[in-house]
């Protein structure tokens, strides 16, 4: 183009406008700045310094500086720690099935045919479903006594299951809620990246008489290697999170089955009002996040520096 | 060609294109596939017609064995959710803080994106992994600092402490979405407004805002969604004056014991899902491009 030349030609006050141009870009940072500083990083050094300290619940304020204390009770509290596990075998199983079915279903949308981008609208409402409402929905849906699930099944003659009634039951019935919420937007992602999968190497690898499965795997899943490394960490990133579809359905219960840490964590500050053992089990559960969330941002990018 | 067909093109849009669906002979597999991608959206949308359903029926049609599918329609569990539960106010309070959320995180997420597409410096990656990174804060570790500052302040239980909370997850997902998308702007654009004397201030609000009509206002509509769907803070920082509807449903779907208020739960979460799946049926095309690249450019 024919900017740099002109702008050569402004000589003197070039570098003084390329300064006051940089001063000026760094001012576009400044509202989000000053509002993340004040809601986002004041915040967690708020917390960091009140899971360091005792709280004083007359003045609702940190008071003696303890040390490592709230941590060590933390990590010795057997009900945080079941929670902990709690939140990863719902990870464990959700994650895998969700981007699993996403894609499997992100197959099924691309079928090329009048009626694609209907299926495709319509597989944008579950995920617009306010996690607390899906929760409802399925409260009802699941209940033993007036669902349908249970009557359907009944027709069957599958006797009525309780789908919140015991531990496993009661996990189960969370992932699949989730599961109904989430796949659909990891659907969505995965036909886009689908599509622009390259035609020509799928028919050399039929010409060269590569069977389904084969194609699948040492054709498609290395191309899409990437893509689904990146659905993997927004989709992890987004249920670290799980709150609300808990709270409206299981309530953590029962027992501690589904008392993910996010709850209890809650329960401990609101309820309890626990407020430093809260923030330094927080700051545990936000470490293991980030390091995590390192880990798979690495696993994605070396996936991607591979092709 | 019919013109459905063209239609549904014209809106996949920027998605490449699949072979022309020739009509009548398909394969087998092919007709496999087709119907069983519709059999699996049925499947995924039998929840939400179902509590459409119910959110129409007498109390007496909701709880039956076997369930009822034709039923005499009635609006009482709609004036029951108003009128009980007082959903009134909390959905003005919801449509209140969702759209201040929304506002004030795109003026200040769309500025911080434009600064990092444009920024040549290498704190710029530094600060996108930081906003990536952000998105793994557990809402608790920030929910007790909050609540106990507003306690201090006196401002729990009003709009604006939940429109400043939301600003901690909705800005950073606008940063993100709006940096993507002024990447995929010329650099020229405002660069040959700048040499006829206008500011890089003036420049981006009168070249680049116009042209990123789309963009800017599809990552609103998220940011509303975001904002709109919220749980825990509302939970948190409010009681009374300020509860938003998702807190709401969380209370009615919490003492059901076998279903004493599906009624009112129903019409309340069909109240809280109409808007926004209208608001992603208008946007659809950008929704789908924006969670791809949310997802993908990392």
């Amino acid at each position: 183009m024919t900017v740099e030349p002109l702008r050569g030609r402004i000589g003197g006050t070039r570098r003084a406008s390329h300064r006051r141009d940089i001063l000026s870009k760094w001012a576009f940072m400044l509202p989000a700045a000053l509002l993340l500083a004040a809601v986002l990083a004041y915040p967690l050094l708020h917390t960091l310094r009140i899971s360091f300290s005792t709280f004083d619940l007359a003045s609702f304020s940190p008071t003696e500086w303890v040390g490592f204390a709230n941590y060590a009770a933390a990590l010795q509290n057997q009900t945080f720690q079941s929670s902990l596990i709690v939140t990863g075998v719902y990870l464990v199983l959700a994650l895998p099935l969700q981007i699993v079915l996403g894609f499997g279903i992100a197959y099924l949308m691309n079928a090329g045919w009048r009626g694609r981008g209907l299926i495709r609208a319509l597989f944008l409402i579950p995920m617009v479903v306010a996690p607390v409402v899906s929760g409802g929905i399925w409260k009802m849906i699941l209940d033993p006594l007036w669902g349908v699930v249970d009557w359907f099944l009944g027709l069957f003659g599958v006797s009525a299951i309780d789908w919140f009634g015991n531990a496993t039951i009661s996990m189960v019935s969370i992932v699949l809620i989730d599961t109904w919420r989430s796949v659909p937007f990891v659907a969505l992602i995965a036909a886009a990246a689908l599509l622009a999968l390259p035609k020509d190497v799928f028919e050399a690898a039929k010409v060269d008489g590569a069977s389904w499965w084969h194609t699948l795997w040492s054709v498609s899943l290395p191309m899409l290697g990437p893509i689904i490394a990146a659905t993997f960490v927004v989709r992890w990133l987004g249920a670290v999170k799980m709150f609300d579809i808990i709270l409206a359905t299981t309530n953590g219960g029962p027992g501690e089955a589904t008392n993910v840490v996010n709850l209890f964590i809650y329960r401990q500050a609101f309820q309890l009002l626990k407020f430093s053992e809260s923030s330094a089990m927080a700051v545990i559960v936000l470490v293991i996040t980030t390091i995590l969330t390192f880990v798979f941002l690495l696993g994605s990018k070396s996936l991607e520096d591979r092709l | 060609m019919t013109a459905t067909a063209e239609r549904t093109r014209e809106r996949v849009g920027d998605i490449p294109r699949v072979q022309r669906p020739t009509v009548g002979r398909r394969s087998r597999g092919e007709r496999t596939r087709i119907w069983s991608g519709v059999i699996v959206c049925v499947l995924f949308l039998l929840p939400l017609v179902w509590m459409l359903l119910t959110s129409f029926k007498f109390q007496r049609d909701i709880f039956t064995t076997p369930p009822t599918v034709f039923f005499e329609p009635t609006i009482t569990q709609y004036v029951a959710a108003f009128k009980n539960a007082g959903l009134g106010p909390k959905m003005i309070n919801t449509i209140i803080v969702a759209l201040g959320a929304g506002i004030l995180s795109l003026v200040a997420g769309a500025m911080a994106g434009y600064a990092l597409s444009r920024l040549h410096i290498k704190g710029a990656a530094t600060i996108g992994v930081l906003i990536l990174v952000s998105r793994g804060v557990p809402p608790i570790a920030l929910a007790v600092p909050m609540f106990l500052v507003a306690r201090t302040l006196g401002i729990t239980d009003t709009h604006i402490t939940l429109i400043l909370a939301y600003c901690s997850f909705v800005i950073p997902y606008v940063m993100w979405l709006m940096r993507g998308f002024f990447l995929s702007l010329p650099k020229e654009l405002e660069e040959s407004a700048m040499l006829d004397g206008c500011s890089r201030m003036g420049a981006f609000f009168r070249i680049i805002v116009p042209i990123s009509a789309p963009g800017l206002i599809s990552t609103f509509i998220f940011s509303v969604i975001l904002a709109w769907e919220e749980l825990l803070f509302a939970l948190v920082l409010t009681s009374r004056k300020a509860v938003t509807v998702p807190v709401a449903i969380a209370g009615m779907a919490g003492d059901t014991e076998h279903g004493a208020n599906w009624g009112a739960l129903s019409a309340a979460g069909m109240l809280t899902v109409v808007p926004v799946v209208i608001l992603a049926l208008l946007v659809q095309k950008w929704l789908i491009r924006g969670l791809a690249d949310g997802a993908i450019k990392g």
